[in-house]
């Protein structure tokens, strides 16, 4: 095959089979028009050369876009990107987290079960985060191929940008939003102390380096007890999460949010209190041990039990304080800026 | 700079080039002659830019195209329709107010340099 040849097919063979005929004939007759009579192959690979790289002209007469998002999409798809992957990567683990302590069998040591539940949680979100981000942007690819209307940029959620959408972009400073990730952070928290809650007996307690590891030796705190407060604790969660909900749709802090979420601290301090210094809570064979441990210190459970509530109740001072200070930031605006 | 400048220009250039094309279209023409004619009034366009464009506007029903084959050598030629005369003319007109208006633009900045 001759050099024209070798274009020619270079470029066709990248373009639809319908077009290909008549590009490759239409090049051809160019091709011959642009050469001298008696043309030589130094003529031919000069011409050539003008033509330039038959994929960069190949993809001249392509329609469709050499890009896999275009800038119609690029915005939304970054938005959703950003919105659905921390989700599914939340919800993954807190049904993973669910499974694990549904079919937790207390025959194995809790800690190895820990650490590998750790491994495998890491591999489940690495697994969503992948499937989400390819499923997207497959979607994307396919929308920007598909779509036939005319190529402008789009505004939020698939409909044409307008000036009304300004309004939509949240107003308040930085310093006073609510993190998306601080939701899921939450949710996932509460989650996380549930499950340790209703498995402390097999979970809190004292360990012993045996043959194969940590054994666990004798729990430290009585299940009966805790199991005994199910549903305060129930009401709790429920309080929790309706905040975390709460949280998300508000997006930033307000007054309001700031007195929810003090009146929640006061009743996990309340609920906090009375169940940790229930008499028999901790395991009589616990506290023993650590009268054993702390031979000069009279009592060592009620100091555990004294620090915990003072530490608890530091937490929850703060966490509503720092609510109120956030939500008092006042908003900025360019005309006092100015002066 | 020059990377730049070439950007710059290659934008400047690309809506222009369209009307460059239509306007050489008023009568039939192929391909090459279409190159000829273009260079012989000083403007450049890559073929690999020319080709693709002329079949672009024939999709969008501005020139309408068919195979010469009576010569010894079949050619493709493209002709303006009429639909494509009218945006062409239109376009014409926008063109020759948006260089007036540059011109005037231009023509105030030049004293203001000598001030």
């Amino acid at each position: 095959m001759n050099l024209i040849d070798l274009y020619i097919q270079e470029v066709t063979r990248r373009l639809p089979e319908k077009s290909r005929e008549d590009i490759a004939r239409e090049l051809r007759s160019t091709i011959e028009d642009m050469l001298p009579e008696d043309y030589t192959e130094q003529d031919v690979t000069a011409e050539l050369k003008k033509l330039g790289n038959p994929a960069v002209l190949a993809s001249g007469y392509l329609d469709r876009p050499m890009h896999l998002i275009g800038p119609q999409f690029f915005g939304i798809y970054v938005q959703l990107l950003k919105w659905i992957l921390p989700l599914a990567v939340t919800i993954t683990l807190i049904t993973f987290f669910v499974d694990k302590m549904v079919t937790f069998s207390g025959d194995q040591a809790v800690l190895t079960v820990i650490l590998e539940a750790v491994g495998e949680g890491i591999v489940r979100v690495l697994g969503t985060g992948m499937l989400v981000f390819f499923w997207l942007t497959a979607v994307f690819a396919i929308l920007e191929r598909v779509d036939i209307k005319e190529h402008m940029p789009l505004g939020t959620w698939f409909k044409d940008w307008t000036p009304d959408d300004l309004k939509k972009i949240p107003s308040f400073p930085k310093e006073k939003a609510i993190p998306n990730i601080e939701v899921y952070g939450r949710l996932f928290w509460t989650v996380i102390w549930v499950t340790f809650y209703f498995n402390a007996s097999s979970i809190v307690g004292l360990y012993e380096k045996g043959q194969e590891g940590l054994v666990f030796v004798t729990p430290s705190l009585n299940q009966e007890v805790l199991d005994a407060y199910w549903p305060i604790v129930v009401i709790t969660v429920c309080m929790e999460i309706a905040i975390a909900i709460y949280k998300w749709t508000v997006k930033q802090w307000t007054i309001k949010l700031a007195i929810v979420n003090t009146i929640f601290q006061f009743v996990s301090s309340l609920l906090f209190i009375k169940i940790i210094t229930d008499p028999d809570l901790f395991t009589s064979s616990f506290s023993s041990f650590l009268s054993n441990l702390f031979t000069q210190v009279d009592k060592p459970v009620t100091w555990i039990v004294w620090g915990a509530i003072a530490t608890f109740i530091i937490c929850a001072a703060v966490d509503a304080f720092q609510g109120f200070k956030k939500a008092s930031i006042r908003i900025v605006t360019g005309n006092v800026k100015k002066m | 700079m020059s990377t730049l400048l070439n950007s710059l220009r290659t934008e400047l250039r690309r809506g222009t080039l369209t009307l460059a094309v239509l306007s050489q279209l008023r009568s039939p023409q192929y391909g090459y002659s279409l190159v000829l004619s273009l260079e012989k009034n000083g403007i450049t366009i890559d073929q690999s830019t020319l080709y693709p464009l002329l079949r672009r506007l024939e999709k969008q029903d501005l020139v309408t195209s068919s195979w010469d084959t009576t010569e010894s050598r079949p050619r493709k030629y493209y002709v303006l329709s009429k639909y494509g005369m009218d945006v062409f003319l239109q376009l014409k007109k926008e063109w020759e107010q948006l260089s007036q208006e540059l011109y005037e633009l231009f023509k105030g900045d030049d004293q203001n340099e000598f001030n």
